[in-house]
């Protein structure tokens, strides 16, 4: 059934604007790593932090602006909300890994990933309206599995980021290279070690994902395992990532063959979370736009 | 790991294949991109349906491969055979040296194992044995946990642990897995899910499950006292059309009595021993037959249930069997409605019996001490339940309450170890050697060995 009750509200402004401030963070992360200007990619994570806060900022409107249209919620239950959410996760767990390790190259490869979620929430996020639940939504569950799946799938993204980063590096470590950007990563190993660090929080939070999704499917129709399309798709993204924990422990497995399992694991993670979606049926809310 | 030189028999090649790592991995890949055909073909749909979008002959190689309901499959259910006993083999093959380790700890810091740390530091106090090694065990309870003591001749080692359940976080998380396929299978094995259409005013004790073929008594009447539907409104305070709330007013009835008595709506299901109820869906204006339930003798209060007549729905009447709508006609040889209904009484042949509107004792015939009638058809507003029990759903729960505990210890506990060796020395003095170890986050052990070997270090006589 069409909602009858859309309404927009004046959070998606503050959205856009964060979506642009991630364009310019990423156009200022991508210059100062090519073009060897610290002090641009710092521009970078100061626009970083605005976009956070407006971010953060455009949550809290959105949540009250609900409760003015007389269908309050918290913020995380269709398409648009989940991308937004999304976005600001990775935007977060970004500043705490630069801030971690302080290294100014992470942006590049990392806040695109955000800026690409805005983007697409914003032209195929159905223009962002605030819409009513429907019945079977109405539930704690939901709002404990939503923020745990994209919490968890942030996590994901921020991995696959440095994983892309891991291989140009061990590269060019195999090739001695002496110049070039890539000097300016951290080491391979380095890279390795925080492609796991990523997962070890991404993969705690997806698992509590799956599991409050099944609490909540169990509490609403009476079976917690129904091998829909977006229930099998978030558990073939849980067990790449599964195979990943055990690779990096198998001599011959860590490194290289890793970090494609982590990318691969954040494709699957991409397919499960918008591909679905698009190209399979299911139960799942977020569907066609 | 495997002793190599020793020689390989077929058996324990068996055995180093299904405790492999290496076939974990390939074992957790095989499941995850055969899962991902079950969401390309859909699963479970009428054969017309498949023909519509698939040629014939890989319709076959789909039904001969089971690839329209692959999640039950036997290939399927093998791999997952698999990747339990491999689960359980490589638990079995380290969880013994894991216990062995914990059980008997490294309590004797000699030079060796000294050199093999990376964290390590020695130095020379003034003072004697018996006084170090009390204030060496203090400082260590204090700043880290308590050291157990070993004398070996004259030289005295103080061994300190923390997180040591740490060792356990994976083997935790590995069971939970366990726990859960057990919970699946024994929901699977003894418990039951249906749909049950329930007009307002009737109560049903029998649930249909497997697709109305069968009838499950619960023990107990489940009472539809109203459904409705609650509409979104807009500004104006208008319903919008977009459904807010379906509620059913459920009661419990047993022996007569009611027990309980709930408004359910979708998420907030009402539970009696063990039998979930769901709001599911509802139907109205659903033409069905009223029905009459008598004793023969008139020995308790007649009933009125409905038969709906799209579902060719069944009704279970506790002591006198299933009643299954078999036709209806409207002028049944000109004497107006009557229906065709089977009653099947457990380890009896179906009876089959037209039952007229005009003649309401025509059921007697039957010589049951049950009569049935037909009062009339009429719409009704049914709420749709679905119904539910599963015994194994608590084991599941544990299970994954295990695994979120086991993934968290496994992942962010460290075991972390700490070791004094004191020996005397010339001139009534006392060398000093002290060593740490971590089994992860080593940066952040580092930092708190350093601070530990400074706080000793330090120590005044
Ligand atoms: C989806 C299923 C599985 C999950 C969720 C899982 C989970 C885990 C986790 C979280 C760890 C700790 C990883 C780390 O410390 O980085 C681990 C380690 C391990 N897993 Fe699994 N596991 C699974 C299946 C298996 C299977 C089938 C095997 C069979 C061989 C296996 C064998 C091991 C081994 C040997 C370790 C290393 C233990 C150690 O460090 O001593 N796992 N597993």
């Amino acid at each position: 059934m069409e909602p009858t009750v859309a309404n927009i509200g004046n959070n998606v402004y503050f959205f856009d604007f964060t979506m642009i401030l991630l364009g310019i963070a990423s156009v200022a992360y991508l210059v100062g790593l090519y073009g060897d200007k610290p002090s641009v990619s710092r521009v970078g994570t100061w626009i970083c932090i605005l976009a956070a806060v407006s971010s953060a900022v455009a949550l809290g409107l959105r949540w009250v602006e609900s409760y003015q249209m007389g269908i309050g919620r918290i913020p995380v239950t269709n398409l648009y909300e989940s991308l937004v959410f999304f976005a600001w996760s990775v935007v977060l767990f970004h500043l705490f890994v630069e801030r971690k390790f302080e290294s100014l190259v992470f942006g590049a490869f990392v806040v695109p990933i955000a800026f690409a979620t805005m983007l697409f929430a914003h032209f195929y996020g159905g223009g962002g309206a605030i819409t009513p639940l429907n019945p079977a939504l109405q539930s704690y569950w939901l709002h404990a599995h939503v923020i745990t799946c994209f919490v968890g799938y942030a996590a994901f993204a921020v991995s696959a980021g440095i994983a892309v980063m891991y291989l140009l590096k061990a590269n060019a470590e195999a090739d001695k290279r002496t110049t070039g950007v890539i000097l300016l990563f951290p080491a391979a190993k380095a890279l390795d070690e925080l492609v796991y660090r990523a997962i070890i929080w991404g993969f705690p939070f997806l698992t509590a994902g799956i599991i409050t999704g099944a609490a909540w499917a169990n509490y609403a129709w009476g079976t917690y395992w129904s091998w829909d399309p977006k229930e099998t798709w978030s558990l073939i993204v849980w067990l790449v990532y599964a195979a990943f924990l055990h690779a990096r422990i198998t001599r011959g497995w860590h490194g290289r063959r890793a970090a494609i399992l982590s990318i691969v694991g954040f494709l699957s993670t991409i397919m499960c979370y918008l591909g679905v979606n698009l190209f399979l049926a299911g139960l799942h809310s977020y569907g066609g736009g | 790991m495997v002793d190599e030189k020793r020689a390989q028999s077929p058996i324990d090649r068996v055995w180093d294949f299904l405790i492999s790592l290496k076939l974990a991995i390939t074992v957790l890949i095989m499941l995850a991109s055969a899962s991902i055909f079950g969401t390309i073909i859909e699963q479970n749909q009428p054969v017309e349906k498949y023909r519509m979008v698939y040629e014939d002959w890989l319709i076959r190689i789909f039904q001969a491969t089971n690839m329209f309901d692959m999640y039950h499959a036997w290939w399927f259910l093998l791999l997952m055979v698999l990747f339990t006993v491999n689960l359980t083999c490589c638990t079995l093959d380290r969880l013994p040296r894991v216990l062995k380790v914990v059980r008997n700890p490294k309590t004797i810091f000699d030079e060796a194992f000294e050199k093999s740390l990376s964290l390590a530091g020695r130095w020379r106090k003034k003072g004697s044995m018996a006084e170090w090694s009390g204030k060496y065990t203090a400082a260590l309870t204090a700043s880290f946990s308590a050291p157990r003591v070993t004398n070996e001749g004259e030289i005295v080692h103080l061994y300190a642990e923390k997180g040591m359940i740490s060792r356990f976080g994976v083997y935790i998380t590995h069971l939970s897995i366990i726990f859960i396929f057990l919970g699946a299978i024994i929901g699977n094995v003894i418990g039951y899910k249906g749909f049950l259409g329930l007009p307002i005013g009737d109560s049903a004790q029998y649930i249909p499950i497997r697709n109305g073929s069968e009838l499950k008594d619960v023990g107990f009447k489940i009472r539809c006292n109203n459904f409705w539907v609650e509409y979104y409104q807009d500004q104006f305070g208008n319903p919008t059309g977009q459904p807010k709330e379906y509620a059913s007013d459920l009661s419990v009835v047993e022996n007569g009595r009611e027990v309980l008595k709930k408004k359910i709506v979708v998420n907030d299901p009402l539970r009696y021993k063990g039998v979930w109820f769901y709001q599911s869906s509802y139907g109205q204006d659903k033409p069905s037959a009223r029905m009459l339930l008598r004793r023969a003798d008139n020995s308790a209060p007649p009933e009125t249930f409905h038969l709906l007549f799209q579902r060719g729905e069944a009704y279970g009447v506790p002591g006198m069997g299933i009643v299954r709508i078999l036709d209806f006609q409207d002028n049944f040889g000109g004497k107006g409605q009557a229906i065709q209904v089977q009653i099947e009484k457990p380890g009896q042949p179906p009876v089959q019996a037209w039952l007229p509107v005009a003649d309401p004792e025509a059921d007697r015939r039957r010589g049951d001490t049950f009569v049935l009638s037909l009062q009339g058809a009429e719409q009704v507003t049914y709420t749709g339940l679905q119904v539910a029990h599963d015994p194994g759903v608590n084991v599941v729960w544990l299970g994954c309450t295990l695994m979120v505990i086991g993934i968290m210890i496994a992942f962010f506990m460290s075991h972390q170890r700490v070791w004094v060796r004191l020996s005397p020395a010339p001139e009534g003095k006392v060398d000093v050697a002290v060593g740490g170890v971590a089994t992860r986050n080593r940066l952040a052990f580092e930092k708190s060995f350093e601070k530990i070997q400074g706080e000793l270090k330090e120590l005044q006589s």
